[in-house]
């Protein structure tokens, strides 16, 4: 631990990125107490006004501070990322365990499946659930959950297989522990470090997948704020008030960016050799 | 070659004939009554009825799936309940915004991407390394459809050198052109990020190659080692991701056309859904997904023709 820790401090990009999600995950703490102004208290004299000492980001078309509203934004997407990136996990890591501990058609089924919704745009695929189930922040969090599956599955399965073919590995099973006892004694433990470097790339696509759905009016419903939502509105108003454009995806991109710079940094300092899936 | 090319295309019809079965899941048995889903709740019985009657969802499953197969066999995909007009003119109508709009973005992506991962690559581990790697760190992360809005806030609010939005049609090609500049280049921001790093990363490897040591050896100057001996290597795995992404930007499209109000397939598929139209909505999703299989067996052909590995193992 305190060799990662000596590594971590000489790792620039390490360290912005670890800012970069704690200002992101404080932010999102912080609203859920406090707020500079209520996020639907509307009034219509305060509308589209600009930066000013009573509202820093200034206020939307319903005369909502833009502040509050990103901050409880940032809430929405930790909870739809994180609990689509939760699901995705769980399912594929096991998947994608037991294509590799059992081979075979096991194996060959899952490759196929995986192939399949990779040969599906993600995009496409959250739409297409969105637009038949309903939209709604639940949708956009099974449409988001669906494509990290086979993400997930595929990456465990290739480190699972790697360790199935080690030396101790192969003691274990001649000692007769059977294959679930081993996948979670001796290969989850050991290719967890490639499991967390996904994760936190998946979540960073996952918040972009959450923008972007909600941009389009797929995602959480109003009156629950939302930065793509928040673009959406800002856009119809780009003429009049084009600042209130800027602030909601300057939150995106440094929330993402936070979580990219987290993942590469930490695949540096756990593996280097590690490969990453980079889809979406 | 010919074994390895009938192979791919064998695999990819497999995995179409998949993906019709998941769309007419997802969209015809997934929701129970289509029906109820295109008119909501609150319609009439016997307008239900009728509607049922129009679109065959009163037929048994398998007689309406083998029908809509036959239907995108022979190009008859029935009529939009939205538009009431040809749901394959209607998909033929928009394709000629969203193909020359995609082409656009992959061919500046392209047009970037590589100098950028050359450069990047020549540079490794120095300042010039380091600013590209920075650069698409941010595409990467930035999305797409804001750095769009952010152009409009640039060159069309403030610089009026671009429209905001809209599409004035073929028949002015200029015009049309010069509408599509800023979605394109919206488009393919994260595209540029990815090929650029691909490109590092197969140039890293294959500069250090014998081959690459043995140019240099015999006195190759620094150009012809980069651009004659690495880059044509590194170009295999390169071409793969670019075919990857050809897809992903035919995707991508339907966001960015949002933004910027461009009548092509992926408005289509926006107005299809706030319309509940469904029949359009399950041919477009197909067509995608034709488009993306289409793209990843030209990958596989120009792999095969960059590369003489395939024919031999695959």
């Amino acid at each position: 631990m305190s060799a990662f820790l000596a590594r971590a401090s000489r790792h620039v990009g390490f360290q912005i990125g670890a800012v970069l999600l704690l200002l992101f995950v404080g932010t999102a703490l912080v609203s859920v107490l406090w707020t500079p102004h209520p996020i639907d208290a509307l009034n219509m004299r305060t509308k589209l006004m600009p930066s000013s000492a009573a509202y820093l980001l200034g206020t939307d078309h319903l005369g909502r501070d833009v502040l509050s509203r990103i901050m409880v934004g940032a809430q929405t997407s930790i909870a739809v990322g994180l609990i689509a990136v939760v699901i995705g996990l769980t399912i594929g890591v096991a998947l994608g365990a037991w294509a590799a501990a059992r081979g075979g058609w096991v194996d060959e089924a899952l490759s196929r499946t995986s192939d399949l919704i990779f040969a599906f745009p993600a995009v496409l695929i959250a739409i297409l659930i969105t637009s038949v189930l309903g939209a709604s922040a639940q949708n956009a969090i099974l449409a988001i959950a669906i494509f990290n599956i086979p993400v997930f599955a595929r990456v465990t399965r290739g480190a699972a297989l790697a360790m199935w073919s080690r030396d101790f590995i192969r003691a274990a099973t001649a000692m007769g522990q059977g294959p679930v006892g081993i996948t979670l004694r001796h290969v989850l433990p050991n290719i967890a470090s490639v499991l967390i470097v996904q994760a936190t790339i998946q979540f960073a696509v996952a918040i972009l997948a959450e923008a972007g759905l909600s941009y389009l009016g797929l995602g959480a419903q109003p009156p629950v704020p939302s930065w793509g939502r928040m673009l959406r509105d800002a856009q119809t108003y780009i003429f009049q008030a084009p600042e209130l454009a800027v602030w909601p995806g300057l939150a995106i991109a440094l929330a993402v960016l936070g979580l990219n710079m987290l993942g590469d940094g930490l695949r540096d300092l756990l593996d280097p050799r590690l490969r990453l899936l980079r889809v979406g | 070659m010919i074994e390895f090319l009938s192979r791919r295309l064998a695999a990819a019809l497999v995995t179409l004939a998949l993906a019709t079965i998941v769309v007419f899941a997802v969209v015809e048995v997934l929701p129970g009554d289509p029906a109820l889903v295109m008119l909501g709740t609150d319609a009439r019985p016997d307008t239900l009825a009728a509607l049922r009657a129009k679109y065959g969802f009163d037929q048994p499953l398998l007689t309406r799936y083998l029908q809509w197969i036959g239907g995108l066999l022979t190009f008859q995909l029935g009529n939009s309940h939205a538009y009431g007009t040809s749901v394959a003119k209607l998909i033929g109508d928009r394709l000629v915004v969203t193909l020359p709009l995609a082409a656009m973005a992959l061919g500046w992506a392209t047009l970037v991407a590589i100098p950028l991962g050359v450069f990047a690559a020549w540079k490794h581990r120095r300042p010039g390394d380091w600013g590209v790697m920075g650069f698409t760190q941010i595409g990467i992360s930035v999305p797409n459809f804001w750095f769009g809005i952010v152009l409009v806030l640039a060159f069309a609010v403030t610089w009026q050198w671009f429209p905001a939005g809209g599409f004035p049609g073929w028949q002015e090609p200029l015009k049309s052109v010069h509408a599509l500049i800023l979605p394109a280049l919206s488009l393919s921001l994260g595209e540029i990020a990815i090929l650029a790093r691909v490109t590092r990363s197969a140039m890293l490897d294959t500069l250090r190659e014998d081959y690459v040591r043995t140019a240099r050896a015999k006195g190759a100057s620094e150009r012809v080692v980069l651009f004659r001996h690495a880059l044509r290597n590194a170009l295999i795995p390169v071409t793969t991701v670019a075919g990857l992404i050809a897809g992903f930007l035919v995707a991508g499209a339907v966001i960015i056309e949002s933004v910027f109000r461009l009548p092509g397939v992926g408005q289509l598929v926006y107005d299809s859904i706030n319309n509940r139209d469904l029949v359009v909505i399950k041919n477009v999703v197909i067509l995608f997904t034709i488009l993306v299989l289409i793209v990843n067996l030209l990958v596989d052909l120009a792999y095969a023709l960059l590369d003489p590995r395939p024919r031999v193992t695959a």
